[in-house]
């Protein structure tokens, strides 16, 4: 194995590279955890590569289709349910971690030189995972779905001069409905994972040359190498992070609604609402005017992405009040949005499928595995570093294992 | 001289970059903007009996609610909130328009409850009543903007 990959490396070109590589530090501070969440957005988002595509070889894209692929994958197709669900529940946590990642390298302040590029590409990436959240969520072609699409398709119509075509453009017609699906398929499928997975690479290798950022005010307590050392961990925490991911995924499957019919139009559902990262925004249009939205969402925007340039001083505070403003006023709309929601019953015609018995305890019995890895690459990363000590002289005690 | 010169292959440089990616751009974007067009007009047709108090359908393209007044009355209007396009929900018990999306409010004739987030009413629609049979069709029964 070791021979192929030094074949390899050495047919590549690639010895520098691999030696630059295996010197890269990472230190340790008191703020090292964050660290760990960009990770586990990539490994999320490798997740839902992999889930989608196995979707899409029985998703059918077209409004009369839709619905009852969707329906079939969870009923009919062995594993359709759980990797429905995983895709969904995917999605919410990449997002999730994505966020949490954004905003700690904002408070850390990683973004600055020479990390300006790197910052970009994340914004851009957030606005392509937001862009995935949207796109997805109409496929099922569900009432639920078709109402939040409805009404987010709609809602660039109200921003004078170029607005009406943005949702033109969302709809690819007058009104949501079959053309719409396909060109929120064609974007969900084709033209955002391309650009996604162009940026993730330009993302990763800046890291891979500038290395993690140390913030300015942390002590720091050591460094370690990146690929003998943390990558070990970060592998640990990705398994530990699949454990409880699949266990949720099975254990809490993704419900499908009721589909949407064109021909006899029905009432949105009770409390018709987007995801929750969309919350924020939903609820700023039920309080202000489209324009002021789209006006606060532009200049969040344009600051979030020129952040680094803005930030030249070392004990610069402004921008961790403007972030802490930020977050309050996401975190105020999304919690003010969940509270006007009104409790309802069971809704009707809601599809739920779980695996039987056996295949739910085998994915626990899966998750414990994972957790088991974990702990075995922890002691052997452990052991590891106990022999590199030893080998330079270092004192300590002898490994037990 | 040297420097003219360069100046001078940068602009042939861009001029043939342009004229390969305009055209390009411009088909590409005209491919994906394409919007079809929607048959506007048409009826639709449905037994008095359904509306009880009220019955959504559709019209050519248009979601339409048919309601039934406290006085037998049959009246039909665009069914779409003129904020940001949900369906509108009639509530019998006071008589007016509901969208449950961003809580819009039309009184009894459609028109749009002022502080609630529809800027526009809703357009009332012409009903013919032949014994039992209603024809629903896309005019509006007043002219608009009246």
């Amino acid at each position: 194995m070791s021979q192929w990959f030094t074949s390899i490396t050495h047919a590549l070109h690639l010895e520098g590279v691999l030696a630059a590589l295996k010197k890269k530090p990472v230190t340790h501070h008191r703020h090292t955890i964050w660290y760990y969440f960009g990770g586990l957005t990539l490994f999320f988002l490798i997740i839902q590569f992999v889930t989608g595509i196995l979707l899409l070889f029985y998703y059918v894209p077209s409004a009369e289709g839709a619905h009852e692929s969707v329906k079939r994958i969870m009923t009919e197709i062995p594993f359709g349910w759980l990797i429905r669900s995983m895709h969904s529940w995917g999605a919410n946590i990449f997002i999730a971690f994505m966020i949490i990642h954004m905003f700690s390298t904002f408070f850390l302040r990683s973004y600055r030189h020479p990390r300006e590029l790197m910052w970009i590409t994340g914004v851009i990436l957030m606005l392509l995972a937001l862009g995935f959240g949207f796109t997805g969520y109409l496929l099922p072609w569900d009432e639920t779905a078709f109402f939040a699409t409805q009404i987010g398709a709609e809602t660039p119509a109200e921003v004078p001069i170029l607005g009406e075509f943005v949702a033109l453009m969302i709809k690819g017609a007058k009104e949501v409905g079959g053309a719409t699906l396909t060109r929120m398929f064609a974007l969900h499928v084709g033209v955002f994972p391309l650009i996604t997975l162009l940026v993730v690479l330009a993302h990763i290798t800046m890291i891979m040359l500038f290395g993690v950022s140390t913030p300015k005010s942390a002590v720091v307590r050591g460094e370690e190498k990146y690929f003998s050392s943390y990558l070990p961990k970060e592998l640990a925490v990705w398994l530990i992070g699949f454990a409880v991911f699949i266990v949720i995924a099975a254990l809490y499957p993704w419900e499908l609604g009721r589909a949407y019919d064109m021909a006899n139009p029905t009432e949105p559902p009770d409390n018709v609402h987007p995801e929750w990262y969309f919350m924020f925004l939903f609820q700023t249009l039920r309080i202000m005017p489209e324009w002021m939205a789209f006006l606060g969402f532009g200049l969040f925007l344009v600051f979030w992405a020129v952040a680094p340039f803005l930030d030249r001083h070392a004990k610069n505070k402004v921008h961790t009040i403007v972030g802490i403003f930020i977050l309050l006023v996401i975190a105020a709309m999304t919690v003010m949005a969940y509270s006007e929601l009104e409790p309802v019953g069971e809704t009707p015609g809601v599809l739920k499928v779980q695996g039987d018995s056996d295949v739910l305890n085998a994915i626990w019995f899966f998750a414990v595995m994972s957790l088991f890895t974990a702990f075995v690459i922890l002691l052997w990363r452990k052991r590891n570093k106990r022999l590199q000590e030893l080998e330079n002289g270092g004192a300590g005690e002898q490994p037990k294992i | 001289m040297e420097g003219k010169r360069r100046n001078v292959l940068k602009g042939i440089f861009g001029a043939t970059a342009a004229f390969f990616t305009a055209p390009i751009v411009y088909a590409v974007g005209r491919f994906i903007s394409h919007i079809p067009d929607v048959k506007s007009g048409g009826s639709a047709t449905l037994a008095a009996s359904e509306v009880a108090p009220s019955k959504l359908i559709r019209v050519g393209e248009e979601p339409v609610v048919v309601i039934k007044e406290k006085d037998g009355d049959i009246r039909a209007f665009t069914a779409t909130c003129t904020h940001l396009k949900c369906i509108v929900s009639y509530r019998p018990q006071t008589s007016d328009f509901f969208c449950k999306c961003h809580r819009g409010e039309y009184d009894t004739n459609g028109v749009n409850v002022p502080g609630t987030r529809p800027k526009r009413p809703l357009t009332e629609l012409t009903v013919n009543k032949d014994g039992e049979t209603l024809t629903i069709s896309l005019t509006p029964l007043k002219p608009q903007n009246a």
